[in-house]
């Protein structure tokens, strides 16, 4: 599964929102990640890809951001 | 000093039964117990003793995913009873003016150790190395507090009581201080618990004070004051009330269930689990003296009535040394052996049946009574088949907690 693959099924599973409402633009604080939801999302982000994400990342505000980051992430760990 | 009129204006629970709080009082009345054997697959023994759990609560259906994913159970099961209370006095979960100086006050005897143990467990037993970010706001004990204030928007006083099973009952007798003074309009008050986590039932079994039960004799397990009593039955649940100032009540039309008068506290002072006598009754006294009540105006007492063969006389010999001549014609019953020893919610969902008894002029009756008195806790009227019909003017509900640390509630009748 991909970042944003991974960030739908997050939503799906524990705020219940639905894949179809999220896409790259979506902004973060509309659909409740709030900075709790937004640590516990990367936490499981870390868990499933084996990577550690940095601990001065600064926020992102949609979901395109946050997939961005990890992307970049995977790919560096790849590369 | 101000003393304003403290009207209860909402109840709510998660019931054990699955219904609502009518259905709740009905199931007891009529002596049904919900008390189930409880079976787990936990290492390195499983669990098996007779337990009360509420089978039936979803807390996705009863508070949406996104709040119940940031709850551990002991929070989900106050934050469910809390809209129950709130919806049942009437009062809009969205503030319409501002809640400032009302406020909530909670007990909890075990808060989120659920969520303690689930991250041992991660660490200890599946060789994790870290936990989710979220370990702290689950297990904190003044989680299901603040999520009730966040919920309902209420900028006073936002505190949790840990009084072991007295919490509940503490945190009412805080919150009724806080209106009877004026220094809150409302307060939401009650109190959860969640105490199937494996380390918490394997230490209360251990205290051997569990009453042991198969799947076939579990219902009857907890047999309060009787002559062959075994210990009690642990049980989950969350109940909720909503004090709020006489006039304020009045003002908005509200439907008074009842009236808190009184609450006195007390500490024994004298061993960590041996209840004493003594203390007990300055509790009572306190409670009966605050609320301005004789002991003859006392038609009913919800009794701590655990189970446990040291502390059901000396909870009898208490009654007896406060209401003195009155004692034998004082109604009794200890409804822990229908619903179970719910901890930090027992003063809570106890108090609900105590205002309730007085509503509906309503006694239920202390379960696997009837016949089997045990001569040592003779000397009150003990009430061993439900009594309707009744004229009641005022009752107590008794908490006892280890640590000696005794709460005594009081409540009337509102008038009609």
């Amino acid at each position: 599964m991909d970042s944003i693959g991974l960030i739908r099924q997050f939503l799906q599973d524990r705020l219940g929102v639905e894949a179809s409402q999220v896409g790259p633009d979506t902004v973060l604080g509309e659909i409740g990640v709030d900075s709790l939801m937004l640590l516990e999302l990367m936490f499981e982000f870390e868990d499933r890809f084996g990577v550690k994400l940095s601990e001065d990342i600064k926020p992102p505000a949609t979901v395109g951001g946050l997939a961005a980051v990890m992307d970049g992430l995977i790919y560096r760990l790849k590369g | 000093m101000v003393r304003r009129r403290v009207a209860i204006t909402g109840l709510g629970l998660v019931s054990p039964f699955g219904g609502d709080l009518a259905d709740f009082f009905t199931r007891l009345i009529a002596g049904e117990s919900a008390v189930r054997h409880l079976a787990t697959d936990d290492r390195p023994r499983p669990l098996s003793l007779p337990f009360v759990q509420c089978p039936a609560f979803d807390p996705e259906r009863a508070l949406g995913k996104p709040l119940a994913s940031m709850m551990d159970r002991f929070a989900q099961l106050g934050m469910a009873a809390a809209f129950a209370a709130w919806d049942d006095a009437g009062l809009p979960r969205q503030a319409d003016t501002p809640r400032d100086d009302w406020g909530c006050m909670w007990g909890t005897a075990l808060g989120g150790t659920l969520a303690y143990e689930k991250g041992y467990r991660e660490l200890w037993q599946n060789g994790r190395d870290r936990l989710s970010p979220l370990a702290v706001i689950l297990g904190m004990n003044n989680a299901a507090n603040a999520h009730i204030s966040i919920q309902l928007g209420l900028g006073g006083d936002s505190v949790s009581h840990t009084v072991a099973c007295a919490s509940s009952a503490v945190a009412i007798g805080e919150a009724f201080r806080r209106v009877r003074s004026g220094e809150a309009t409302v307060m939401l008050t009650g109190g959860s618990d969640v105490p199937q986590a494996y380390g918490v039932a394997r230490a209360w079994e251990a205290l051997r004070v569990l009453a042991p039960g198969t799947a076939e004799t579990a219902s009857a397990a907890c047999r309060p004051f009787a002559a062959d009593r075994r210990g009690l039955v642990l049980g989950e649940g969350g109940a909720a009330l909503v004090l709020e100032a006489w006039d304020h009540a009045v003002h908005r039309g509200a439907t008074i269930l009842g009236e808190i008068v009184g609450y006195g506290s007390s500490c024994d002072h004298s061993h960590l689990v041996r209840p004493d006598a003594a203390g007990q009754v300055r509790a009572l006294r306190a409670a009966l003296a605050d609320g301005g009540l004789a002991p003859n105006d006392i038609g009913y007492v919800n009794a701590h009535g655990t189970a446990t063969a040291e502390g059901d006389p000396v909870e009898v010999a208490a009654l007896q040394g406060a209401f003195g001549d009155h004692a034998p014609h004082l109604a009794v019953s200890a409804t822990k052996s229908l619903h179970g020893h719910l901890l930090g919610a027992a003063g809570a969902i106890e108090a609900i049946v105590a205002v309730l008894a007085l509503r509906h002029g309503a006694i239920p009756a202390t379960g696997q009574l009837a016949g089997n008195l045990d001569p040592a806790c003779a000397g009150v009227d003990h009430v061993v088949e439900s009594r309707e019909g009744q004229v009641l003017q005022a009752a107590l509900s008794n908490s006892f907690a280890f640590g000696g640390s005794n709460a005594v509630l009081a409540f009337r009748r509102p008038a009609s």
